[in-house]
């Protein structure tokens, strides 16, 4: 018998992030490396650790292995434990059939099972898709003081931005009384961060209504909110004041990543009391060679530079080779930017190569990326905001 | 290598490292930016499959217990085998005080007899390598010798009145020792890894032990090679390796390192060091920062200038602040106008505005933990 939970998380991370383009093609968007060492998946995880939430289910659909293999027993976020602790959660067959999940609500419908082992009081729905940190516990407290059925965190965004997001309304207390999707003219500007907490009993008798609609679509900001709403439950909106970034496209993921080498940084990572936990492998330190330059950048471990590097984010295991010159770019790990290289603005992914002499990106223009694994030949050209993955052909 | 165990001995002599030890073992130092010594003997035990390792403890274990923890970040925190911790304590069979590496043994037969594994690797801590044990255990299997030893021929592992030093026949087999010798004779430095059969270790510990014989090389290894009951053969180590064993060699070690033919020799990719992972973000360097020839773990800001040196986890080097030929441990700090040459930081050691500070070139300042100067 397992032993109650006051609080248990869902975080959705099956979603396939088509707008990261070749990023995602090999790897779910909670995969995506981040900031130098990280993964996207690392901050929804930490924050759980950070908050005392230890029993995470992760929801994972698309392009499960990369982000399997990263989670493994979940001891680099201490979620290891016996009693409770981080568990993968892919849709699976039953006698009835199997389905692929179908929604954001579908997901969790799905795992009723897993979250009733547990017999929470709460239930916290997360997504793999942002770089923040946040106190979950304190929300939680906020929703149990309002005796709220459900709380859903939003942040205020510029009004001008308003009509791009999700807009909860509310009264004096905070009472969410309204919410609009994407409206035309905004009444408020807090943008929901697609953070909830469900008072469970409620959230059950929801998800069972929804699922036996045929007519829902099964998620939780099209059909669960509304319809809650409609019923007039108790729900609260929970202001968040800190920084707070979607990486769902490649310029944001890009903006992300230079955020960190902004003065002062908007997010804090050497906060010791709010550490963002990754998995790392074992590697030694990084060296800075003899004529190497590196000014304005974030580099990781296991990573050699040769060459120049300026204003940009190097992970783990990269080598920078002599007279190379990466300005403006993310170099995700273990690739290999060779002799004499110009990188600029561009996202060069996982296991990367880029070819002696070749030019990526340009100063100014959108973000190139070089996708996972992808070898770019030497002395090629490639300009702003082009993609190139495994079957992108070059002109001798 | 299911059937073997490991064993490593810490409780070096330490006396010639002054500060640096006055808090830890020798196996806790701090080295190569980012590890303990004790990470090369684990690793190399770990990376031959060696699944069940003991430690033992015997001065200031406090840091390095801290540092193995359950063995998580090297895999040994299984159920049934894994990292055992064997501090010195008090009891009918273990004196508590090691006067040698025998007694140290004697005292922990207990965890030898409770292991499963026929065979066992005996390591020191104070030397540092990066070997493949599991073709030293195949050539010990091989050779079906009575105990191998691992040796190598760099002349830099050769100090007077210190190690031991092997003659060898042509078959490779051990027919003489140096112990300690004023100046040794042989080319052969014995690297204190040892490979030799659980039980007979066993029997052969209580045998000297109990005729009031305390040290391994001369008391137990001498014994054998004059008396040529058990063969003892010699593996030659060929990599890279490293005495540490005094404030000079600590540093030339760290220096040493920083060749990058030597590093890519040392930290293979087949072969990898796991160390204690402490969740710092990567390294910051700043507008006007300059960095050359260093090696620079995870989670240090670096605005100032840095040359040939070793930083650490945290390390902090302000604007206009120039550090060369340095070693600067967890979470130390060079404040802006500061110029440090050839010293060694121990952990948050602080140095403060405009403070000039330069060593010898063979002979670098240590500056002892917490002090700020």
């Amino acid at each position: 018998m397992l032993r109650k939970k006051t609080c248990v998380a869902m975080l959705l991370a099956g979603g396939q992030g088509s707008r990261l383009g070749i990023l995602t093609k090999e790897v779910a968007k909670p995969a995506v490396p981040y900031g130098g060492k990280y993964r996207i998946i690392d901050f929804p995880l930490s924050n759980c650790t950070n908050s005392g939430i230890d029993t995470v289910g992760v929801l994972t659909q698309y392009q499960p292995l990369e982000l399997n293999s990263y989670i493994g027993s979940g001891a680099p976020w201490d979620l290891d434990i016996s009693n409770g602790g981080v568990f993968v959660l892919p849709p699976y067959q039953t006698v009835k059939g199997s389905e692929w999940y179908r929604g954001t609500a579908n997901a969790i419908y799905q795992n009723m099972a897993f979250i009733e082992e547990y017999n929470p009081d709460y239930v916290l729905i997360l997504s793999g898709d942002h770089i923040y940190k946040m106190d979950y516990n304190a929300m939680l407290n906020d929703h149990i003081r309002n005796g709220a059925d459900a709380t859903i965190a939003v942040r205020p965004v510029p009004w001008e931005e308003a009509p791009r997001f999700g807009i909860m309304n509310t009264d004096a207390e905070n009472r969410i009384i309204e919410f609009e999707e994407k409206p035309k003219k905004p009444k408020s500007n807090k943008a929901s961060m697609g953070v909830y907490i469900f008072t469970w009993e409620k959230l059950r008798k929801y998800l069972i209504d929804d699922e036996a609609d045929k007519k829902s679509s099964n998620d939780f900001g099209k059909n669960i909110i509304p319809t809650m709403l409609a019923d007039q439950q108790r729900m609260f909106a929970y202001n968040f004041e800190g920084y707070w970034k979607d990486v769902g496209t490649i310029e944001s993921l890009w903006e992300a990543n230079m955020d960190l080498l902004s003065k002062p940084a908007p997010i804090d990572m050497h906060d010791k009391s709010w550490r963002i936990y990754a998995r790392t492998q074992g590697l030694p330190p990084h060296y800075i060679a003899k004529g190497a330059e590196v000014t304005d950048s974030l580099v990781s471990e296991g990573s050699s530079i040769y060459g120049h590097v300026t204003h940009s984010v190097i992970f783990g295991g990269v080598t920078i080779e002599e007279g190379a010159s990466v300005t403006d770019s993310v170099i995700m790990p273990g690739s290999i930017i060779k002799r004499g290289a110009v990188v600029r603005r561009t996202i060069v992914a996982e296991g990367a190569t880029i070819g002696a002499g070749s030019f990526i990106g340009e100063e100014t223009g959108n973000i190139a990326v070089v996708g996972h694994s992808v070898s770019v030949p030497a002395g090629v050209n490639v300009a702003a905001g082009v993609q190139v993955d495994a079957e992108t052909t070059f002109e001798a | 290598m299911k059937d073997v165990m490991g064993i490593i001995y810490t409780g070096e002599n330490d006396t010639r490292l002054r500060e640096l030890t006055m808090l830890r073992a020798i196996a806790a130092l701090p080295v190569a930016a980012r590890f303990r010594v004790i990470d090369f003997q684990v690793s190399s035990m770990v990376n031959a499959g060696i699944k069940n390792i003991g430690v033992i403890m015997q001065k200031n274990y406090h840091s390095l217990m801290d540092h193995l923890g359950s063995g998580k970040e090297w895999d040994l925190h299984g159920k049934n085998e894994g990292l055992h911790i064997l501090p010195p304590f008090l009891t009918r069979e273990n004196v508590g005080v090691y006067t040698g590496l025998l007694d140290a043994i004697r005292s922990n037969t207990n965890y030898l007899e409770r292991s499963k594994q026929s065979t066992l690797v005996l390591s020191g801590s104070d030397i540092i390598y990066n070997a493949r044990l599991d073709e030293v255990l195949k050539f010990h299997q091989d050779t079906g010798a009575g105990v191998t030893l691992m040796y190598t021929k760099d002349p830099s592992m050769k100090r007077d009145e210190l190690g031991t030093y092997l003659s060898l026949d042509e078959a490779g087999n051990v027919v003489d020792m140096e112990i300690q010798p004023t100046h040794p004779s042989y080319e052969n430095a014995y690297m204190k890894v040892m490979i030799i059969k659980r039980e007979l270790m066993l029997s052969l510990v209580d045998k000297a032990v109990s005729h009031g014989l305390h040290d391994l090389d001369r008391d137990f290894l001498m014994k054998m090679v004059r008396e040529k009951q058990y063969t003892v053969n010699a593996y030659e180590y060929k990599g890279e390796c490293w005495r540490i064993d005094s404030v000079q060699s600590f540093f030339k070690f760290n220096m040493d390192i920083l060749d990058p033919e030597k590093m890519k020799g040392f930290f293979r990719d087949d072969l990898p060091v796991y160390t204690k992972v402490r969740d710092e973000m990567p390294t910051y360097y700043g507008d006007n920062a300059s960095a050359v020839n260093s090696l620079i773990a995870d989670g240090c800001q670096i605005e100032g200038r840095v040359e040939n040196s070793i930083l650490f986890r945290g390390v902090r080097v302000a604007p206009d602040a120039y550090v060369k030929n340095c070693i600067i441990m967890q979470d130390g700090q060079v404040h802006s106008g500061a110029h440090i040459e050839n010293c060694i930081l121990d952990k948050q050691s602080v140095i403060k505005r405009n403070a000039k500070l330069i060593g010898p070139d063979a002979y670098p300042i240590v500056i002892g933990k917490n002090v700020v100067i």
